[in-house]
């Protein structure tokens, strides 16, 4: 056996070269940080995040704890842990209709009032800016602080059957004119039928469900949340024209059960055969091509969602972000912005992807794996991210969704009529938004 | 006299700390709920904001479109399974308090339900009336009969969550009549017998009177905790279709908890307070009115 004797110097260089490269190594060689504490939903790319915060503690040596919660049960915690005197988690993963609630509330930090040389990744999509936030102006640009860091730009893409296409030589729907064509041509109820739409009644379910055919119109909810104006533009020609056009796909190619389908129900119907379309989202796809959770592995494809000729496809931002909660300890801050430091690495978002995450870096939705089969959804979802829309830029925005939720809900359920359904909500937002002192009126 | 002092006093010192806790765990939180509802609340810089607004979160009930659906579903709700549920409890119990072999067995199985957690009610529910996948679409496409989306239709979704709230109860209600039946004199049936009474009139003229203030105290307790249904909705149906299914529990928890709206909610709150409160002191008084009844 030989013996290999370490004489001082070659030890202080060592030790010295060590540190160097600890040191340079942004992020990952700071004082021992405390365990960090995530509150998260337990969602369809849930698995992703979890593998990414396994490698996060392996890399480090950093501790994660996460504590992991139907939709509705992680706002309840997150909103009981931000409003006690001491937070219960440091890092706060908000969806896009509850993260106004944090920041127009005062219960995020800003990162980079954690630490000051934070830098956002330039390759990082900042989910049309709703990652920044200036708390004097309650605005929401690129000029404001970085109130949090991206963790999926959950979009919904529509979900179509290619094997079902090339059988009738069907091209992929770039309007909704094509969509309803092809929905109507696959529709053989009760053994498949056109698209399975999500009319249930829930937090965001079927607003959700419907801001791409409204935003798909030209359509929107409100003339220009940014510039302050909120005039209600649902109940225009454009809202009743993409009520009407959900309606009619509803009734001649959609899934009966429409009224009491959620996301579970959609999915279900997809993973099933049991629906040739669907506009779902993109966090949901690792289950349709799960060979243990679906009779549709690699059959079906996806697509940007169709709009009118002319305009661009417009998907709702259903996203989430990560805050760190104000009521926590300096460290435990601290321990926050170090994992969001790495998370935001190349590097890390590729091996997020890979884990069956979203990344929010460019440079793992432009990785040549997009040309895998297994990663046939990044190409699509690249093409519509550019033209997501956040729905909502203010705090009383649940106040809104639960007007859409029940309206939306009692047209798929027959108890009113599209346009009756779209001018009552028309009025019940103005109602709303006037009494909650916004400029306001109907557009 | 000395000792008579002594003994009042040490039963106010003893019973004070009870007194104390109920008070602090039991009145609090409802005068708190009170005076929340005549705030809106709004939380900045981190700190809630409670900015006073009189009578206008009651004046604002009547008008929200999920207050009037919820109302009129849950009393439609609490009335139709509170019947359905006492007349069949009422036969079971009358049924069992004769069979004399295997108590134990039946009278196990016929709780059962009642065992079940509300989740697991759900669950089972759920998936039992699914129309594609579910037993009793399954039985009915066997006989040639297309299934039935029972949670999924506005005609039917309500009967069926008042379907499972039957089987989840009925147990309960059988429990407290088979003791009030089991707990009837012997001896007035032996009378009837005497006198040739029939099983219907001994049923007609004898049980059923009898057994009136105990029929009547489960329906009461029966109906205010119907009155509350909240976990068969949201597991089954979330309140819908449409409104179909919306219940006062749901809309309270729409309003106080999904839009934050702790103001309006906790109006709504006291006013469902008010009314159930109402039913007691309602139900109480005919109760009253039973007992004073000459025999």
């Amino acid at each position: 056996m030989q013996n290999y004797s370490i004489g001082r110097r070659s030890a202080t260089a060592g030790l010295a070269m060590t540190a160097l490269t600890a040191a340079t190594r942004p992020g990952f060689a700071q004082a021992k940080l405390p365990t960090l504490s995530i509150v998260i939903n337990n969602s369809p790319w849930f698995d992703g995040f979890k593998s990414v915060v396994d490698r996060y503690e392996k890399e480090t040596g950093n501790k994660v704890e996460l504590d992991v919660n139907p939709f509705g049960g992680s706002l309840e915690k997150q909103r009981s842990s931000v409003r006690s005197a001491k937070g219960q988690y440091d890092i706060l993963i908000m969806n896009s209709s509850w993260f106004t609630e944090m920041y127009f509330g005062g219960f995020c930090e800003a990162i980079t009032d954690v630490d000051p040389g934070f830098k956002l990744d330039p390759g990082i999509y900042t989910c049309d800016d709703t990652c920044f936030f200036d708390p004097a102006s309650k605005t929401m640009t690129a000029q404001g602080k970085l109130f949090s860091m991206p963790i999926n730009p959950n979009i919904p893409l529509l979900y179509y059957r290619g094997d079902l296409y090339k059988q009738r030589g069907l091209t992929v729907p770039k309007t909704f004119d094509q969509l309803l064509a092809n929905a109507k041509a696959l529709h053989k109820p009760p053994q498949i039928y056109g698209i399975a739409q999500r009319g249930a009644r829930g937090v965001a379910a079927v607003s959700y469900d419907f801001y791409p055919y409204l935003f798909g119109f030209g359509g929107g909810l409100f003339r220009d949340q940014k510039a302050g104006d909120y005039t209600v533009l649902l109940g225009n020609d454009k809202g009743h024209a993409a009520m009407e056009y959900y309606m009619r796909l509803f009734r001649e190619a959609g899934h009966p059960k429409a009224a009491a389908f959620d996301q579970a129900e959609v999915l279900q119907a997809v993973a099933t055969g049991k629906a040739a379309h669907a506009i779902a989202v993109i966090a949901a796809w690792p289950q349709v091509d799960d060979p243990s959770k679906s009779a549709v592995v690699d059959k079906m494809e996806l697509a940007p969602p169709p709009s009118l000729p002319g305009l661009p496809t417009s998907p709702a931002l259903g996203h989430w972000l990560a805050g760190i909660s104000k009521n926590v300890p300096d460290d435990h801050k601290r321990a926050a912005v170090a994992f969001f430091r790495w998370f935001q690495t190349a590097d890390a978002q590729i091996f997020y992807t890979r884990a069956g995450g979203v990344p929010v870096h460019k440079a793992a939705l432009e990785h040549p794996m997009g040309q895998e089969r297994k990663f046939r959804w990044m190409k699509p979802m690249a093409e519509a991210l550019p033209y997501a829309i956040n729905p909502f830029r203010f705090p009383e925005s649940p106040e809104v969704v639960a007007i859409l939720e029940l309206g939306i809900n009692r047209v798929v359920a027959g108890e009113t009529t599209a346009a009756v359904g779209i001018d009552t909500m028309t009025d019940q937002i103005v109602k709303l938004m006037t009494e909650k002192g916004y400029r306001t009126g109907r557009g | 006299m000395a000792l008579a002092y002594a003994d009042r006093s040490f039963r106010w010192v003893t019973l004070s700390p009870a007194a104390l806790f109920l008070v602090v765990l039991g009145v609090l939180p409802v005068l708190n709920l009170v005076a929340m509802s005549f705030f809106t609340i709004v939380w900045k810089n981190a700190a809630a904001d409670w900015q006073p607004v009189g009578l206008a979160n009651y004046a604002a009930i009547p008008g929200d479109p999920l207050f009037s659906a919820g109302l009129r579903n849950t009393v439609v709700f609490a009335v139709a399974s509170v019947a359905i549920q006492m007349v069949l409890a009422f036969f079971l119990a009358l049924w069992c308090s004769q069979v004399r072999t295997g108590r134990t067995l039946y009278r196990t199985v016929l709780i059962l339900p009642l065992l079940v957690p509300g989740i697991v009610v759900g669950a089972i529910w759920k998936l039992f009336l699914n129309p594609e996948f579910g037993f009793l679409g399954q039985m009915l496409g066997v006989v040639g009969l297309d299934p039935i989306d029972w949670l999924g239709e506005a005609q039917t979704a309500l009967l069926a969550v008042i379907m499972v709230d039957v089987w989840h109860w009925t147990p309960f209600c059988f429990l407290l009549l088979l003791a009030g039946i089991e707990g009837l004199p012997r001896d007035v049936y032996e009378a009837a017998s005497i006198d040739g009474a029939r099983p219907w009139q001994e049923m007609l003229w004898i049980t059923l009177p009898m057994m009136l203030p105990t029929i009547l105290v489960t329906a009461v307790f029966r109906f205010v905790v119907a009155f509350k249904v909240f976990d068969e909705v949201y597991l089954l149906t979330g309140g819908g279709p449409g409104t179909a299914t919306q219940v006062i529990s749901f809309t309270i928890y729409q309003r106080f908890f999904t839009e934050d709206r702790a103001g309006f909610g906790s109006a709504i709150s006291v006013s469902v307070i008010f009314l159930v409160c109402l039913m007691l002191v309602a139900a109480l008084a005919v109760r009253a009115r039973l007992q004073e009844r000459p025999a």
